[in-house]
């Protein structure tokens, strides 16, 4: 158990040094990053004087060395339009993308979990219909349009919510919403099929026969044994809303993760970039470890080496 | 027990979205502004960005304000100003003015800020030559008097401290506190005090009440920052925010109609343009083929079909509100002469295969208006190929001299002469496309250093006259800015883009 985490960790050092090597050359390649933070009227000599004095006048492997040296001592570099820690800034969108990304996982499963049930034992029933539908529409939805439509019903025709930022549980509602329906369509989806394969196994027969409940058949024996699909699938659900809800977070003014990357990116603020890549690899990974160790506790007959 | 703690979560919420909903009504004098974009630091005489300064000056207040009508330069924290001599100008500064920590404003102060702006360890945006770089010293002559001794004659100095340019810091605090500090909460003399700054969310104001010029009529000034568009016009139409700038044309009916806010609009000192390159091989190096491109294009139709009367026209490369603007006459819509000017040149146009690089976003339906030229142009059997760039992209291209014939571009805010003549029309500057002529480059370099306005205005009017013979661009037009106002809120918006809640009146709700 413990050799298999250290070396899971192993593999987590070494998928993010590679993301942050690949993200360096992409950035790099990406054009110049002095002119997007400059003054347009500024003089072509000055432009050339703020780029010797960055550094980027130097050869590549310079600046890479440069970069991973600072790297390794958690040192991102200064934000080059900010002009302050990058990593700081990172972080400091932390609390609320968590926020963000716990509500509406919380959401998703709560929606998804006993609605793929349903549909999976009143099978092609009304319920199943309804899920069927409701999981290729939530799908299919751009987030943007459902985020602006939630916006003009519920704030500026009825006012119930606020149209965007943070700070009481109203702001949460529409973000949460938004995320929830693309994400628990997919989760609809995989419970049904995942419980509807367990209902046809033999232990279940032999439960109903020994006079069980139905609640008790499908909490206890169906449900545990179909929850290591559901449960991977989450948490790479979580990992991906962690680092990406960045349209809904741009609609709804939610200071997050995802849109300061994107914004970091098309200002080509690469210290800005390379810390949050960092950080959303980081974070990628050790969710999939966790969901791995999940799995032991799930079913007992998963040995972990 | 279950049910019960899913009803407490429940209603627990709903007395949250109460508060929420309560929050948006009862708001008193508080104005809200929705910006697309947040500041990127709390620090005058730093970063030259529409975005940051406009919020900085509420806090700090310039060297000297500018006529909302006239655009001349007029007092506010110098009280006069006068030329000494070919390399130095001299202010007289207004007494008892404090900033908010209560130290007094003196030539201290205005010595301090822009040796902070030149000190190469600040990496002031401002150290450049467009800006203070001309400056060789500020000398302190009393408490009261400041002299400005620059590297070689600068009349436009006066311009350049009628802007964001010169909003001041306290001089004690500055070399007490030093810039991290202020950074993170910035004194000033301005009308509002600064209270908080959430990063991505919001920037908050109070009213100094102390304001030398009187206090603002808003207690509080909050600046959300919302960078989806129909987000912000969702808020404005909410009522969550009270003032939005750069209302798209096409929503604007939406705006009047709501009930809830209305439309302000003005013409801009921020001016677009089609530039037509010079600075690389290919049919723009001849003189007449740019004429007859001015020719072929149809400005007026653009403004009435696209920008539905949101624009006002330009002749030359220079605008009404710019102090140097001398009237020059219009390129006319007619297809006829831009065939006999083709002609002339030895180009047959429906051979012409041309590239049109634009953003999309960045200024009014730039794109749109771009595909619409593409358009026009085709009807004289022209082809253009439009590329629609990222900004980023757009910026390096240019840069690069790596765009197409054509590009689309905006420049401002453009207030004086030199600022848009150097950058533009000298070949070697970072965004210009045209260039390499001498008579021009020379008339360029001398009109900057002239000092005494009747040669400084002659020398601009034939600059304007030749840069429009020339044609290095089709001239297009000014934009106008449109913001949304909530209806409670009078406040008229300023040509030069000076979004300043000061200026604001609150009514009751």
């Amino acid at each position: 158990m413990r050799a298999y985490a250290v070396s899971r960790l192993a593999q987590t050092a070494l998928v993010v040094f590679l993301s942050l090597t690949a993200v360096f050359a992409m950035v790099r390649l990406s054009g110049d990053p002095v002119l997007l933070f400059m003054p347009m009227d500024i003089q072509a000599k000055d432009v050339n004087e703020f780029r010797q004095r960055l550094g980027f006048n130097d050869p590549l492997p310079v600046q890479y060395a440069r970069f991973v040296g600072g790297a390794l001592r958690g040192d991102f570099g200064e934000s080059l339009r900010y002009r302050r820690d990058a990593m700081g800034l990172v972080l400091e969108r932390l609390p609320a993308t968590l926020l963000l990304a716990g509500a509406s996982l919380l959401l998703t499963l709560a929606v998804a979990v006993p609605l793929g049930v349903l549909s999976a034992v009143r099978r092609d029933g009304f319920l199943d219909h309804v899920g069927t539908i409701s999981a290729v529409l939530g799908q299919a939805t751009p987030g943007f349009w459902l985020g602006l439509m939630l916006i003009y019903l519920f704030s500026v025709q009825l006012r119930w919510l606020p149209t965007g930022g943070i700070g009481s549980v109203a702001h949460l509602v529409m973000p949460s919403i938004v995320l929830a329906a693309f994400y628990s369509a997919r989760i609809t989806r995989l419970t049904r099929s995942a419980v509807l394969e367990v209902l046809g196994e033999e232990y279940i027969l032999t439960a109903r026969a020994k006079g069980l409940g139905e609640g008790r058949v499908i909490g206890k024996h169906t449900l545990r044994n179909s929850a290591i699909p559901i449960v991977t699938l989450a948490g790479l659900e979580l990992g991906q809303i962690l680092g990406g809800a960045v349209i809904t977070e741009t609609i709804f003014a939610w200071p997050g993760l995802g849109r300061l990357t994107v914004q970091a990116l098309l200002n080509r603020d690469f210290p800005v970039v390379l810390a949050a890549v960092f950080f959303i690899s980081v974070t990628y990974t050790l969710l999939n470890l966790a969901v791995d160790l999940l799995y032991g506790w799930l079913d007992p007959r998963v040995r972990l080496r | 027990m279950r049910r019960v703690n899913a009803l407490l979560v429940f209603s627990i919420g709903l007395v949250l979205l109460g508060a929420a909903a309560a929050g948006a009504q009862g708001r008193g004098k508080e104005i809200v502004v929705g910006l697309g974009a947040e500041p990127r630091t709390m620090l005058a005489a730093t970063i030259v960005d529409w975005t940051t300064n406009n919020m900085l000056e509420h806090i700090y207040d310039r060297l000297l304000d500018r006529d909302p009508k006239t655009f001349k330069p007029k007092p506010m924290l110098a009280e006069s100003w006068r030329i000494v001599n070919d390399t130095t100008w001299e202010f007289k500064l207004r007494r008892g003015v404090k900033f908010h920590n209560g130290e007094p404003f003196t030539a201290a102060s205005v010595k301090a800020t822009i040796d902070y702006a030149l000190d190469p360890a600040t990496k002031s945006h401002f150290a450049s030559a467009a800006y203070w770089g001309l400056v060789k010293e500020v000398q302190i002559v009393d408490d009261f008097t400041v002299r400005f001794v620059t590297k070689q004659p600068w009349p436009n100095m006066v311009d350049s401290a009628s802007l964001t340019n010169s909003l001041i810091m306290p001089a004690k605090a500055l070399k007490d506190l030093g810039p991290e500090k202020l950074a993170q909460h910035p004194i000033g003399t301005g009308p509002f005090k600064f209270v908080e700054w959430k990063r991505d969310e919001r920037l908050v104001l109070e009213r100094n009440a102390d304001y030398w010029q009187g206090p603002a009529d808003a207690t509080r000034v909050t600046f959300r920052f919302i960078p989806e568009f129909s987000a912000r016009l969702a808020a404005l139409l909410s009522g969550e925010i009270d003032v939005m700038k750069d209302v798209p044309p096409h929503v604007v009916d939406a705006v009047e109609r709501s009930g809830r806010a209305k439309l302000r609009a003005t013409v801009s000192s921020r001016i677009n343009y089609l530039a037509l390159v010079n600075l690389k091989p290919g049919p723009m190096q001849d003189v007449r083929v740019r004429r007859a491109m001015n020719h072929a294009v149809d400005v007026d139709e653009l403004i009435k079909q696209v920008l539905k009367g949101r624009a006002s026209r330009m002749c030359g490369p220079l605008s009404p509100a710019n102090v140097d603007y001398a009237p020059a006459e219009c390129y006319k819509h007619d297809v006829a002469r831009a065939h006999a000017l083709f002609k002339d040149a030895g180009v047959d146009p429906t051979k012409l295969q041309l590239t049109l690089d634009t953003p999309s976003g960045r200024y009014p339906l730039d794109k749109d208006v771009s595909l619409a030229i593409a358009a026009q142009l085709q009807r004289l059997g022209i082809k253009v190929n439009v590329v629609v760039n990222e900004w980023g992209t757009h910026l390096d291209k240019i840069k690069n001299r790596n765009t197409g014939e054509m590009f689309f571009l905006g420049w401002g805010p453009a207030l004086h002469g030199q600022g848009t003549m150097q950058p533009l029309f000298l070949g070697d500057q970072t965004y210009s496309s045209y260039g390499n002529n001498k008579i021009l480059d020379e008339k360029i370099a001398r009109a900057q250093t002239l000092l005494e306005p009747k040669a400084r205005a002659d020398a601009y009017a034939e600059l304007q006259r030749l840069v429009r013979d020339e044609a290095p661009w089709v001239f297009l037009w000014q934009q106008h800015d449109l913001y949304g106002v909530a209806s409670h809120i009078e406040w008229t918006p300023r040509a030069d883009e000076k979004v300043w809640m000061y200026e604001a009146r609150v009514t009751p709700r």
